[in-house]
């Protein structure tokens, strides 16, 4: 029982962690219209460049603003570039451009800084115990800081004019862009916000664990099945979802092990598309 | 003076298709225009040429005295004309307060101003402010869609078939809306089905065929023409309809 309860517990730190880029990946998807794989590489660009600013005596906050600022420039570069303009002849090849252009964005990653696993130079914490129950506070720590970046996702999302224009534009583009609302300023924002955010989610996973050029990759699938499981394009969906994924691949490492634990992901997805496609708060809820 | 003066208009969703072909016709201020006639006339591309949602081929649109070739929507919107779509005209998913909000979004200064003056007279829309759209009646989300259209202060009113789908009753209480509406200075131009009801609440009306207006009047000596009132007023049959007007 110990076993179940303390998974349950990881579970919510990695769901909280997860949630992050997974609410970044459905914003997109809700304004943009396609599925972007490229958060894979922008995950570990972001991861880096966190990495990078942290090494360089930035705190915790500012590597985070770091992040976010590069993922987020890099990001909407590609989507400029390489995907929106193919969004035009449907969502697969832009979503299949994306797959490539987050494979490249790996690679260049892996060229700057080779392929080495590599840590966060943080202060090691005793866990604290509640029972048989441990937490470590460093994963406390990085879990508030997602549940913070969250809320002000949110709050952006509820209260700023550019938040509202991005809800509206997300639930009915036609009339948005009859109200004035441009579509391509738009897109632009969901795309330099959403990626900053799959850049901070990067470096939240890189804090909890180390990094490497396939810290991006590993996550896709879970920020995918989030998405998905929520509903696409929307963002309670996405942090509802990744806590869902985060405790269940927590409690199938104690079923079938870790190697499979990304299988959790697979099933979340085919089970979603095959019993309620739209997923559990359904699409644009955003 | 006319509001509006719409002269041999002509295009379609794309070049190659012309849809409306040669329409002309004005709004004076302060005035209901019906545009009735059959399915596939063109009556609502007819609206969303004026409006700025798809661009004319040829002809010319003057509103207010102002040539509007070349301008889109939002702009065309800020010259004081607000169109209301047949669908998908709320943001389901967004609350009441946000649907008006977004409604003001090219001119946000009197958006307060203006959202308390739609809640007095909606009170429907300020009890539910913090309801989603989605959540409304038919009938309410037409209210909630001509109340985003007023949060530019429009002088004229483009509705697309604002009945439509909505039972007679609440199709009855619209109606009173937009007369309430017209009363209040805003002129409006509505395409719609209920033909019989639009001529009862309009001064004149145009009848659209293929993309042309064939007929134009006073909504009540139209609601009388025999010939109209067979082909558009629940008279006779459907064959008739080419070239018979």
């Amino acid at each position: 029982m110990e076993l179940v309860l303390q998974a349950l517990l990881n579970g919510l730190v990695s769901g909280a962690l997860l949630a992050v880029p997974a609410i970044g990946f459905t914003a997109m998807f809700a304004v943009l219209r396609f599925p972007n794989f490229s958060v894979s590489g922008v995950a570990t660009l972001g991861a880096f460049a966190g990495y990078t600013a942290y090494a360089a005596g930035f705190q915790i906050v500012g590597s985070l603003a770091v992040a976010f600022l590069v993922a987020g420039i890099v990001g909407l570069f590609l989507d400029k570039v390489a995907h929106l303009p193919l969004v035009k002849q449907g969502a697969l090849p832009a979503a299949i451009a994306s797959i490539a252009s987050g494979l490249v964005l790996e690679n260049v990653v892996r060229l700057g800084f080779g392929n080495d696993m590599r840590g966060y130079d943080r202060p090691i914490a005793r866990d604290v115990r509640f029972g048989e129950l441990r937490v470590n506070p460093q994963q406390t720590e990085t879990m508030g800081v997602a549940l913070a970046i969250m809320l002000l996702v949110f709050a952006a999302l509820a209260f700023t004019r550019i938040g509202k224009a991005m809800r509206a534009s997300a639930d009915n583009p036609e009339l948005a862009a009859l109200k004035g609302i441009r579509p391509e300023r738009v897109a632009m924002m969901a795309s330099f916000v959403g990626m900053g955010l799959v850049g901070m989610g990067g470096m939240l996973l890189g804090l909890d664990s180390s990094i490497d050029p396939l810290t991006g990759a590993r996550i896709l699938l879970s920020i995918f099945a989030a998405a998905v499981l929520g509903g696409l394009g929307s963002a309670p969906g996405a942090v509802l979802g990744a806590f869902l994924i985060g405790m269940a691949e927590e409690l199938a490492v104690l079923v079938v092990g870790s190697p499979y634990r990304a299988a959790v992901g697979f099933f979340a997805i085919l089970i979603v598309l095959s019993v309620r496609p739209r997923g559990l708060l359904g699409e644009r809820a955003f | 003076m006319s509001l509006l003066v719409v002269n041999d208009l002509r295009g379609g969703y794309v070049a190659a298709d012309e849809i409306v072909k040669g329409a002309t016709l004005h709004v004076d201020e302060g005035e209901i225009v019906s545009l009735i006639g059959p399915n596939g006339a063109g009556k609502s591309t007819l609206l969303k040429l004026i409006a700025g949602l798809l661009r004319p081929k040829a002809g010319q649109v003057r509103l207010r005295d102002r040539d509007t070739a070349g301008l889109g929507a939002p702009e065309i919107s800020r010259l004081g004309l607000s169109f209301v779509p047949q669908e998908r005209n709320v943001f389901g998913g967004m609350t009441i307060a946000e649907n008006l909000e977004m409604g003001g979004f090219v001119d946000g200064r009197h958006a307060k101003q203006r959202i308390a003056e739609l809640y007095e007279r909606f009170p429907m829309l300020a009890d539910k402010r913090r309801a989603a759209a989605r959540t409304l009646s038919g009938g309410q989300r037409q209210i909630l869609a001509m109340a985003i259209a007023l949060m530019n202060a429009p002088k004229l009113l483009l509705l697309d078939e604002p009945t439509a789908g909505l039972s007679p009753r609440a199709a009855e209480e619209l109606f009173g809306t937009i007369v309430a509406l017209n009363t209040s200075g805003v002129a409006i131009l509505m395409v719609e089905q209920n033909a019989l009801e639009a001529l009862a609440v309009s001064a004149r009306a145009c009848v659209l065929v293929q993309g042309r207006v064939e007929r134009e009047g006073h909504a009540g000596e139209l609601a009388s023409d025999p010939t109209v009132r067979d082909l558009f007023l629940g008279g006779k049959a459907q064959p008739m309809l080419a070239g018979s007007v």
